[in-house]
């Protein structure tokens, strides 16, 4: 564990990926098999196994408790020094110095640490755990321990730089260990499998969820070159997912690689009667006569902490198949889409709440925008384009999935409130919350941090210091004074903010420095945007 | 003795002496050559010779404005206003010092910016027995703990050999005044050809003067860069990578000793070295002074009194010296 953290500091001060990559390779080079597959594990999935079941849960409350144990610091000492950090595992490692034994810690050893705090129920008993790693081994090396527990390392890895190195080190071609991982999403196996040359053993693994295709943005329709060679899909506002299923077991996956599968009873139901086993790429949708309801409505229901039959009445959801990763032992995903979609139909029986996508041909770009209008008019968000012949490339955004929608909109607002980052922007205000004019007032209607350049956020959070108001912890109120325009994907209510609404997904457009809080738009109009998405398609 | 601590500075009014006045005044001690330190076209400006050297570059005399200079260095004292007055070393920068106060057998302590270790350039601090201690807390939170010269020399070095044999240009972004020309220092020393932006190397012969050599440095040329370490200042990193150059960045700096000041200065070589002394430094000056009230005026200073006051020493961070650091964070 010692050496992993020196790596790991290693790899941190590299700015390049290959050099990064090569500085984990060398590492792992120096490893025995058992301890490359408890490093790769580590710095891949985490703490414990991928398939252990039950979330590994170590909060920062119990993190923070058996520092304050260990080094003694009164708690605002500690979060003044968290604040300046921006890090947990980073601010214990610096805060334990001094205090420790500074014992050498084997990734064996950590493991079985890791496994005893997954298996505490108690929180007293994490914190003990805890604090006699903090008491006995060396700064860096907790640092990295905290590190891999809170899931984010900080420096500049990649989930795919991993892969990358685990090939490197066991000279294995990169595309094979990529093929394996997303069969299995085990890469610590895989390493192990790698290392002895049975890569080609690594079996698919079901209810992992493997990585997604993605559509690449097309700006405009006009851009595609060849309309002829496209598959044509409508593309929906839902919940991108993926459902596995073994003989009447049924997991679903959202994106964010997180098991939905108790949210959507009956469509785990309807997949019960699929035969053998599958892997399915689809939407979650609101639906009602034949078509689907907003985001919003499907929002109402995620929000309900129990789905009880009545909003499952009240509120009916389909899961609309597009794509067919695995099927009865084999992985689909190098095969063309053609023969995907023939698999995918026969594994179904399109009737609610499962159904399969419909896919059209054009012949022209005219047909596109035809294609188009007909699924903004059903209410969808636009289409997505499919090359012929194409491959699944999961994780990947190559461009033979092409999409093509419109925003819902887009507003001018004030910035009213700003964040301190984490990361790498720990020391910059990066996050802005944002409001609408309401009367004589503002009121917030959402909050973004994404879509500005270092050098205008670095700007902004000069003029923000120096308009602050007020200041809680990471957040400092602001004078109404910074317009930005913001684009969002639809409009939603929410108890969080004054205004009772919060935008979709919103992400600045730009810092318009050509406008004024009294330019800015108001409540009435986000209202009306509101009721608009309830009422059908835009 | 009172002390008035105010948004100008402090002030000693029973002897009408200002320590680090911010606006011009009639009497200012002036601790060391940061411009945070050294301003104002004060009547009667007292520091060490080295130190008003770099007053007077950077405020330059005018004819309009009389100003005495008076020199008091290293262990020399003076007679003010019925105070007596006498300048320690404090390792910061070139020239910096503290002064104690005797006043009616009381003793004050102002420590200016300070480091307790010895600096790469610069004289060695003596901690001074008083009363009351006025100190500084930039780095004053127990996350800051900085290499010793020897180790921050080698580390600058190796960095610099380690580039330059890759066939990649390594960059050091270092202060105006004092990281700069430490760095520039430990190059030189180590044999490395070293190239100086600007405003670094304005500040060389006041470091040259006070008895260091940098044997073999150049001012900094866009087109001769070859083979060469380049000493720049913040902002400057980004005008070089821009230039599409193969280079390798180190920031040599007490903030870098957050893994946040990689992003901060652009930077992928952490060199945590600084002129301030660290948390562990600053606690042992205020424990070697033996005094028993201490005013914390400049960094973290709310927590760090805090701090001294759980360790049973009486601390507080009086609203003073207000003003921006020279050692600005990039980005920050």
């Amino acid at each position: 564990m010692d050496n992993l953290a020196a790596a790991c500091e290693q790899v941190a001060g590299y700015s390049s990926r290959l050099r990064k990559i090569a500085a984990l390779a060398s590492y792992f080079r120096t490893l025995s098999d058992i301890d490359l597959e408890r490093a790769v594990r580590f710095l891949a999935s985490g703490p414990i196994a991928v398939d252990s079941g039950k979330k590994f849960s170590v909060g920062s409350a119990t993190l923070r408790e058996a520092v304050l144990q260990v080094s003694g610091w009164p708690p605002d000492i500690a979060a003044l020094c968290y604040r300046e950090v921006g890090d947990s595992g980073e601010t214990i490692g610096l805060l334990v110095r001094g205090k420790t034994a500074c014992e050498a810690l084997t990734l064996a050893a950590a493991e079985i640490y890791y496994a005893r705090l997954y298996k505490a129920r108690r929180t007293a008993e994490k914190v003990q755990l805890l604090q006699e790693v903090f008491s006995k081994y060396r700064p860096l090396t907790i640092k990295y321990f905290v590190k891999i527990i809170t899931g984010n390392l900080r420096i500049g890895l990649q989930s795919k730089m991993v892969e990358e190195a685990v090939a490197l080190a066991t000279g294995t071609p990169h595309e094979a260990v990529r093929q394996a991982n997303n069969r299995s999403g085990d890469l610590a196996a895989i390493a192990k499998a790698a290392r002895r040359g049975t890569l080609h053993e690594i079996e698919a693994r079901l209810f992992h969820p493997m990585d997604f295709m993605l559509a690449k943005p097309l700006e405009a329709l006009s851009d595609l070159a060849d309309p002829e060679n496209w598959w044509v899909e409508d593309k929906f506002d839902g919940i991108r997912s993926q459902v596995h299923v073994d003989s009447g077991r049924v997991m679903i996956f959202s994106r964010g690689m997180e098991e939905v599968t108790e949210a959507f009873p009956e469509i785990a139901l309807a997949m019960q009667s699929v035969e053998g086993r599958a892997v399915f790429d689809g939407e979650l949708l609101a639906w009602r006569d034949r078509r689907a309801l907003a985001f919003t409505v499907l929002q109402q229901r995620i929000a309900r902490k129990k789905v009880t039959p009545a909003i499952q009445a009240e509120i009916p959801v389909v899961f609309v198949a597009y794509d067919l990763l695995y099927r009865d032992g084999k992985m689909l995903v190098d095969v063309p889409i053609e023969e995907r979609r023939a698999l995918l139909e026969t594994a179904l029986h399109h009737l609610p709440p499962l159904l399969v996508s419909s896919q059209s041909l054009a012949k022209s770009t005219d047909d596109i925008d035809y294609f188009f209008e007909q699924a903004r008019a059903r209410g969808n968000e636009g289409l997505v384009l499919k090359r012929f012949g194409s491959i699944y490339e999961p994780g990947r955004r190559s461009g033979a999935w092409q999409k093509a929608k419109r925003p819902y909109g887009t507003l001018d607002v004030v910035v009213t409130a700003a964040e301190q980052g984490h990361g790498r922007r720990a020391t910059v205000l990066s996050d802005y919350t944002f409001a609408v004019r309401a009367g004589g007032q503002f009121v917030n209607v959402g909050k973004a941090y994404s879509g500005l350049t270092d050098q205008e956020i670095r700007e902004l959070t000069r003029i923000f210091r120096s308009s602050a108001t007020d200041r809680f912890g990471r957040i400092t109120l602001v004078r109404p004074e910074v317009v930005l325009e913001v684009a969002f994907d639809g409009v939603q209510k929410s108890p969080r903010h004054k205004s009772g609404y919060a935008l979709r997904f919103p992400r600045i457009l730009r810092w318009r420095q050509d406008k004024s809080p009294a330019d800015c738009d108001d409540i009435e109009h986000v209202r009306a945007l509101y009721e608009a998405s309830l009422a059908g398609p835009a | 003795m009172q002390i008035d601590f105010t948004a100008q500075g402090i002030h000693l009014p029973e002897i009408d002496l200002w320590l680090d006045a911010q606006q011009t005044c009639a009497n200012s001690w002036i601790s060391h050559g940061h411009s945070d330190h050294a301003r104002g076209m004060h009547c009667r400006v007292i520091g060490t010779s080295a130190t008003l050297r770099i007053y007077r570059l950077r405020w330059p005399a005018d004819n309009d404005t009389p100003q005495e200079l008076q020199s008091l260095d290293y262990g020399q004292s003076m007679d003010f206003h019925g105070a007596r007055l006498t300048a320690y070393p404090a390792s910061h920068i070139v020239g910096a010092a503290q002064l104690l106060v005797e006043w009616r057998g009381e003793r004050i302590v102002y420590t200016g910016d300070i480091k307790l270790r010895p600096p790469i350039c610069g004289s060695s601090t003596e901690v001074i027995p008083c009363h009351r201690l006025i100190i500084e807390s930039t780095f004053g939170l127990p996350i800051y703990r900085f290499l010793g010269r020897e180790e921050a020399c080698q580390r600058i070095a190796s960095f610099a050999a380690a580039s330059l044999a890759e066939g990649s240009t390594p960059v050091f972004i270092g202060y105006p005044l004092g990281r700069g020309q430490e760095i520039v220092f430990a190059l030189c020393q180590a044999g490395i050809p070293v190239a100086v932006h600007g405003s670094i190397a304005r500040m060389i012969p006041v470091y040259e003067a006070a008895g260091y050599a940098f044997p073999g440095w150049v001012p900094y040329a866009a087109k001769d860069t070859a083979g060469k370490a380049l000493v720049v200042v913040p902002n400057f990193r980004a005008t070089l990578e821009a230039s599409g150059r193969n280079t390798r960045s180190a920031y040599v700096s007490g903030w870098a000793a957050l893994d946040n000041a990689r992003a901060r200065a652009g930077a992928e070589e952490l060199i945590p070295y600084s002129d301030h002394a660290d948390f562990d430094e600053l606690l042992a000056i205020v424990q070697q002074s033996g005094a028993t009230e201490v005013a914390v005026v400049h960094g973290y200073t709310e927590a760090f009194a805090n701090i001294l006051n759980a360790r049973g020493v009486r601390a507080s961070a009086p609203r003073a010296l207000a003003a921006r650091a020279e050692e600005e964070l990039p980005g920050a």
